[in-house]
């Protein structure tokens, strides 16, 4: 269970804090990036197949935002609660679902920055017993010039022990919260 | 959207947006027998490291049998998938869920079809639905993702 009540946590919906400075996007991160996601697609490492595929630069992995939580991309205090202190036990914190809508694709060479609002806290029983605590963060990334590059939604669910497999987790679909 | 009036973008899809279908079915990607190494390596390289995911004794201690791989790791497996099939930078959404997690020694499948296609003047909107599979625990996520592509006018228009 959270270490706050539930009503002081959704008295919290809709604040919104800086929680991604200078995300530059490097040649050198998209390539170690793409091989951790065992990813070998040219795309990634050469300009020239990127133009082959009508992209101005090469582009990032659908996911390669996920690197802003490298400390030297985040403000003082901002971490895996984006910076909320929300009370969840980090140990039993599971991510639950990760969305991302692009209005641009994201480009070796773009420095990007966010803002993430808390968009909604809620819990359920689970289905073996227990509080599954939910919190919802919307982070919206710009570029440079601002315009807005993306909006990426990341569930993260706070259980009352380890999960092993996914009939917690399953949960969710319960609940309405599937895409 | 940058890219926005151009004819020319495929983004390194495979798909061709003239003839695709509801229930058309993707190219398979798998990646066999990950190790603690894999989650090591994408923690290096997206920065999360919560220890769950490299330190065995943490991972114990918390209640897990071992460590065991970032939904990230496992979205970004998903994402090679998708972007292989539909492309990247033509992409305007790609979602997962995660249902369970992925362990050491797992090896994982993705695949997907079509779930919806829309034609209009200018463009061709496709959702997909995909999802990966352990071989240690099924289903492990399940996603979508939609991309457009914007289709030449014909000269008569």
């Amino acid at each position: 269970m959270p270490s706050y009540p539930l009503a002081d946590l959704k008295a919290r919906i809709g604040e919104t804090k800086t929680t991604v400075e200078d995300l530059t996007v490097e040649p050198g991160k998209v390539q170690e990036f793409a091989a951790a996601i065992h990813d070998p697609n040219p795309l990634y490492r050469d300009p020239d197949t990127a133009r082959d595929a009508g992209l101005d630069h090469v582009p990032a992995p659908p996911t390669f935002l996920r690197t802003w939580y490298f400390q030297r991309y985040r403000p003082e205090g901002v971490g895996i609660d984006f910076g909320f202190d929300l009370g969840l036990d980090p140990r039993h914190t599971i991510h639950g679902q990760q969305r991302y809508e692009y209005d641009q694709p994201v480009f070796v060479g773009d420095t990007l920055s966010g803002k993430t609002t808390l968009a909604d806290v809620y819990q359920r029983m689970g289905s073996r017993g227990g509080t599954m605590t939910f919190a919802v963060f919307e982070t919206t990334f710009t570029a440079a010039d601002g315009t807005r590059v993306a909006r990426v939604e990341n569930t993260r669910i706070e259980t009352e022990g380890a999960i092993t497999d996914d009939r917690d987790t399953n949960d969710q679909s319960a609940v309405g919260r599937d895409d | 959207m940058r890219w926005a009036g151009m004819t020319e973008i495929t983004g390194g899809s495979t798909l061709d947006p003239a003839t695709v279908a509801v229930g058309d079915g993707g190219p398979t990607v798998e990646v066999e027998d990950l190790s603690r190494e894999d989650f090591v390596r994408y923690a290096g390289a997206s920065g999360d490291f919560n220890p769950v995911h490299y330190d065995e004794p943490f991972a114990r201690e918390a209640g897990y049998p071992s460590v065991f791989a970032q939904g990230m790791f496992t979205a970004g497996v998903a994402s090679r998938f998708v972007v292989d099939w539909v492309g990247v930078g033509v992409l305007t959404s790609f979602s997962t869920r995660f249902a369970a997690q992925v362990w050491p020694g797992d090896s994982l499948t993705v695949d997907g079809s079509v779930a919806a296609v829309d034609r209009s003047d200018d463009r061709t909107t496709v959702d997909i639905e995909f999802s990966v599979r352990s071989d240690g625990e099924g289903v492990v996520l399940t996603g979508t993702a939609t991309s457009i592509y914007p289709t030449a006018k014909s000269p008569m228009d």
